[in-house]
């Protein structure tokens, strides 16, 4: 009993702290952004007094019942999201789910928020919510193949089995895995919407898309959810090329600490490095993005599971 | 529950994190690039542009607005969640500025709209809208930005002055 | 006992052709459809669903006219009972606020239950083959009923194509067995039966919509009676996956394939045919614009997964395949469904005039959301633990390009789903003159969600129930519990799922709860300025060409597709016939020098 008690509050205590990171990670990318186009840029804390502001504002409007499952829906998702990822080597719920239920699991949120967009009922909402799925389908296929590419290497499905599985050395530090690495951080770069596939959400074309109706609240709630889209997605990636961030293996409270400090490093690291493509590209059009996804992603994606199946059967 | 009655935190927050809608009729907008970009960085202070009022908590009315205009950013302003703020751009909002004799404009925005920071200037420059921003923001610190109460209050005058300026009889069909 | 529940249908169905009520009619076939449940009901008791028991033979021989045919029931035939009889009743249920009057649904949809019935129950080859005849013909008669020329042409020849196909299979195995009793054929590894598995499989594909063989379903499902369409996509396409299941696994046809072949080539491309099918099937769906042609198109890709598990053959791979048809069978009658209870009221199919439906109807939106939800695989209903099977056998089994497609096309889902959900429920809105659908429809349509809601939570049930069709197969079962499912690669715990959810939903509640928030109308929305009324002439609904840049860039590839091969052939099968016909003048003159022609070549080959 005492077990499952500390269990619960280990698994209450990381998601809450991998929440509050992808705020900050907010604020460190808007930073980030602001020192590539020279300037000051805003405080690090600045994604706290955002979702502060939009969750204490004075009035609140709502489009009706679907409306509001964007807010619950979106929020609810990401958090159980995060709560099947392993965070620095420790589990959490990951050993009940495998990697297929995390990508199902992160449809939630996305299909809570397209319904809201949809119950809006502006022609932009739609608009954008169009161009996130099919950014959707066109990122999701290199990056199901990379990830095929690891479960057929690693002989197993469940990302904590993946992260365990890398402790004598990183996926990425594999022939095949480095460009597939490669392929699945672009594939990532659709993921977190950053340039130059922001293109669900471009203000100056479809103002702002989904959100064109979202805000106080609803909108306070959606930034949560972006947050934790940051920390879901990039932590998806490091459990899954780059051991999750273990680097110590004792189990002793240290190695708890230093985890979790490569795997903050690390996380950061993916997001910057997300960021400064941000910062210096233009948008791509929604078919130029299909194409360069189910073109040249792929063909490299499925380069490096053919590479991984030859590897696997001899 | 009244403004005075608002927890700090949530004053703090509303006053560093300020998003804007710059509603860019007149020549003002032209002095906003600047105030983003490098040379000013209004991102320093939390600010930022949004595509649309739902979102955001500053209406820029960047210059003169004719009496179409004011249609929209009457729309606009009442589809904004409060608490909500309104800068104005240069003289022609003031007193009509350089259109104080056109049939057109409207001379008086403080009239139809509650204007919390008013800049001077035909064109004001960058310095002085970042001042503005720093005023605003100061205002909201001591609880003094209170617009859009003066408009929830007064609302039955403001709808009779916009009325007024769109005329009666014309009302319906103008701005088609 | 037996031979009573086959009469009492049958009687049944007699009877309502002559009730001109819909009413009626329908309160006797709801009546008359519990037969079949309470038989399914009945022979759970031995293979796992204790409910009650009244004693039912399990096995019946027949003779008229000097045939014989057997009827027993397997545990596979009770499986598929399962899962096409339980959705009878609320179809029925359904049915009788659809028709007004009894234009023919109600018996012939009797005729057709009491078919499905025998070919469930058959165990030779021959009652097989006259009751999928019988089923075949009844379901011909209904899609007549829709008045369409080709979506009648199509179904007719694809029918007798499948009839075809099966009775040369059924043929070539009597020729080499002697026998037709299923107990009795042993299969060899030769090239007669293994032509005979393959055409018999080809005849089932037909009716399961599998993808060369596909054309005639969207024509078919676009215009027929929805209650209909709800039951032939639901139940009538796993009669297909009923018999391919029996070729392959209970006759072990699968094994003399693979002995045949020296590899498992022939059962690699029937899961290649299902990845594709499940692929084509999405990209053509989310580019459609009349919602019972998108529906029948994400039928096509639904059913391929299916074929996938079957292809795959490991008990994984099965086990996933019959999870999917029964989730299939529920999600996509509901799904016709609500698109039957949407146009009784508005009268429209075409989702870009569709709109704003689901504020009026909240039931019928609530219904096909769940549905939706189990159809894209999200975990918040059954859906999931299907396609997470059949994913997880093709990567144990190393499918690098099975598992891509069948992922991809699982994504594609997500948004013919959207498509579904903001063309027709969302956005503009657009009826303000609609109600809720009636009662018996609502109802009709809640009760097929229960079990993707039940099944989400204890997957275990699933299994349980299919246990022994699977051990009869000689498949090997997955390991599980009531609610954890095991592979060797990984596990799934649905309570896991669930607690967790209403878990991680609390920060979001409390939001919603803590911040009050006013309710606005549509209308109220943001224009860049513009009152709504100003264009409140314009659509602001934006349905029309919704996924065009992706078609853009995919239609080329897609143009020259199956149903244009099949055009081609009809139009070129048209022109010959044509020819042909100018023989006939109907002058008596040219009738005349045909005679003596014909008379003139016989002498002078005569004289030769």
């Amino acid at each position: 009993m005492v077990d499952f008690l500390i269990k619960i509050a280990v698994i209450a205590l990381y998601t809450t702290i991998a929440m509050l990171v992808g705020i900050l990670f907010m604020g460190i990318g808007r930073k980030i952004v602001a020192r590539v186009h020279n300037r000051v840029g805003p405080p690090v804390y600045q994604g706290f007094i955002d979702i502060a502001k939009l969750l204490t504002k004075k009035t609140n409007i709502s489009h009706g019942w679907i409306y509001d499952l964007a807010l619950l829906f979106s929020l609810t998702g990401i958090i159980l999201t995060i709560l099947f990822l392993p965070i620095g080597g420790v589990k959490l719920l990951g050993t009940e789910g495998d990697a297929f239920l995390v990508l199902y699991l992160l449809a939630i949120p996305a299909l809570g928020f397209a319904l809201g967009a949809g119950a809006s009922g502006n022609p932009n909402a739609a608009i954008g919510v169009m161009r996130a799925l099919v950014m959707m389908l066109s990122y999701e296929l290199p990056f199901v193949i990379t990830m095929i590419a690891l479960m057929i290497y690693y002989d197993t499905s469940s990302i904590a089995q993946i992260v365990e599985l890398q402790r004598a050395r990183w996926a990425i530090m594999i022939p095949p895995f480095m460009l597939a690495a490669a392929v699945a951080d672009m594939a990532l770069q659709g993921m977190l919407m950053e340039a130059p596939f922001d293109i669900p959400t471009a203000p100056h074309e479809i103002a702002s898309g989904p959100m064109a109706e979202f805000g106080g609240k609803h909108l306070g709630s959606l930034m949560l959810y972006k947050a934790g889209t940051i920390v879901a997605y990039t932590t998806l990636f490091v459990d899954l090329f780059l051991g999750g961030g273990v680097v110590m293996h004792d189990g002793s409270i240290l190695s708890y600490i230093v985890n979790f400090a490569v795997w903050f490093l690390l996380i950061l690291l993916i997001f910057t490095l997300s960021l400064l493509i941000n910062a210096s590209f233009p948008r791509f059009r929604i078919e130029q993005a299909f194409k360069f996804y189910w073109k040249y992603e792929a063909l490299l994606a499925f380069i490096s599971l053919i590479w991984v199946y030859l590897m696997v059967i001899s | 529950m009244r403004y005075e009655e608002w927890n700090k935190i949530s004053r703090i927050a509303s006053r560093k994190s300020l998003w804007m809608l710059h509603f860019c009729t007149g020549c003002g907008a032209v002095e906003l690039p600047p105030v983003m970009t490098s040379r000013y960085d209004m991102e320093r202070f939390g600010m930022g542009p949004m595509a649309t009022p739902r979102q955001a908590d500053v209406l820029l009315i960047t210059g003169y607005l004719t009496v179409k205009t004011l249609k929209r950013v009457v729309n606009v302003y009442e589809q904004m969640q409060s608490p909500k703020y309104v800068i104005s751009f240069g003289s022609c909002p003031i007193n009509g500025g350089m259109y104080w004799d056109s049939y057109n404009t409207v001379k008086r925005l403080d009239r139809y709209l509650p204007v919390d920071v008013y800049v001077g200037g035909c064109m004001p420059r960058p310095e002085g809208v970042m001042n503005a921003f720093l005023e605003l923001m100061k205002l909201i610190d001591e609880g003094k930005a209170r617009g859009w109460e003066k408009y929830q209050k007064y609302y039955e005058q403001y709808k009779r002055n916009q009325k007024m300026a769109f005329g009666f009889e014309r009302g319906k069909n103008e701005g088609d | 006992m037996l031979e009573l529940i086959f009469t009492a249908l049958l009687v049944a169905s007699f009877v309502t052709l002559f009730v001109k009520n819909g009413r009626v009619a329908a309160v006797i076939s709801l009546i008359a459809s519990l037969l079949p449940v309470a038989a399914i009901i009945d022979w759970g008791n031995e293979f796992g669903l204790k409910i009650f028991s009244f004693g039912l033979e399990k096995s019946m021989d027949f003779s008229i006219a000097g045939i014989t045919m057997h009827f027993s029931v397997t545990a596979l035939a009770w499986f598929f009972g399962v899962m096409i009889f339980f959705l009878i009743p609320p179809i029925m249920l359904f049915s009788y606020s659809f028709f007004e009057k009894n234009r023919g649904f109600f018996p012939f949809m009797l005729f057709l239950i009491t078919a499905v019935f025998g070919i469930l129950l058959a165990s030779d080859f021959l009652t097989l083959f006259f009751f999928w005849e019988l089923m075949a013909a009844s379901s011909f008669i209904l899609v007549y009923m829709g008045r369409d020329r080709k979506a009648i042409i199509s179904y007719l020849s694809f029918s007798v194509l499948s009839a075809v196909l099966i009775l040369t299979g059924i043929a070539l195995i009597y020729s080499q067995n002697g026998t037709l009793l299923f107990s009795n054929v042993a299969f060899s590894a030769d090239e007669v039966t293994v032509s005979a598995i393959i055409l018999m499989i080809a005849g089932f594909a037909v009716k399961s919509a599998l993808m060369p063989l596909h054309a005639w379903a969207p024509f078919v499902y676009s215009k027929a009676d929805e209650p209909f369409v709800a039951f032939l996509s639901g139940g009538l396409s796993k009669m297909g996956y009923y018999g391919m299941f029996l070729m392959l696994f209970a006759l072990p046809g699968a094994k003399i394939l693979q002995q045949y072949f020296d590899s498992t080539v022939a059962t690699y491309i029937l899961a290649l045919i299902g990845a594709i099918s499940a692929f084509i099937g999405t990209l053509l769906a989310f580019m459609e614009d009349d919602l019972r042609k998108l529906l029948a198109y994400s039928s096509i890709a639904q059913l391929g997964y299916i074929a996938v598990g079957f292809g795959i053959g490991s008990s994984l791979a099965i086990t996933g395949a019959l999870f999917q048809a029964f989730n299939h069978a529920f999600f996509k009658s509901v799904l016709f469904l609500a698109a039957g209870a949407v146009a009784y009221r508005t009268g429209k199919w075409k989702i870009s005039e569709l709109g704003g439906v689901a504020y009026k109807m909240p039931f019928t939106f609530m219904a096909a959301l769940f549905s939706i939800f189990a159809l894209a695989a999200i975990p918040i209903t059954s859906g999931f633990a299907a396609k997470w099977l059949l994913y997880e056998a093709a990567v144990s089994n190393k499918y690098i390009f099975i598992t891509p497609i069948m992922l991809i096309a699982s994504v594609g889902a997500f948004l013919y789903s959207f498509r579904i959900l903001y063309g027709v429920f969302l956005g503009e809105n657009r009826h303000d003159d609609i109600k809720e659908a009636p009662l018996p429809m609502v109802a009709g349509m809640f009760l097929l969600v229960m079990p993707l809601i039940i099944f989400l939570i204890f997957p275990g049930y699933m299994l349980d129930m299919m246990h022994s069709a699977l051990v009869n197969a000689g498949i090997g079962t997955v390991s599980h519990t009531n609610y954890v499912i095991s592979t060797g690669m990984a596990s799934y715990n649905t309570i896991a799922v669930v607690v967790g959810m209403m878990i991680a939903m609390i920060p979001a509640f409390l939001i919603y709860v803590l911040r009050k928030h006013r309710n606005i109308d549509f209308k109220d929305n943001f224009l860049a300025g513009e009152p709504y009324e100003i264009y409140g002439h314009i659509s602001m609904h934006a349905a029309n060409n919704f996924y065009k840049p992706i078609e853009d860039v995919l239609m080329p590839y897609l143009r020259k597709g199956a149903t244009s091969f099949y055009m081609a052939l009809y139009n070129a099968m048209g022109r010959v016939s044509k020819t042909v016909r100018r023989i006939y003048t109907g002058l008596s003159q040219d009738y005349a020098i045909y005679v003596a022609v014909f008379l003139l070549i016989i002498m002078g080959w005569l004289i030769w």
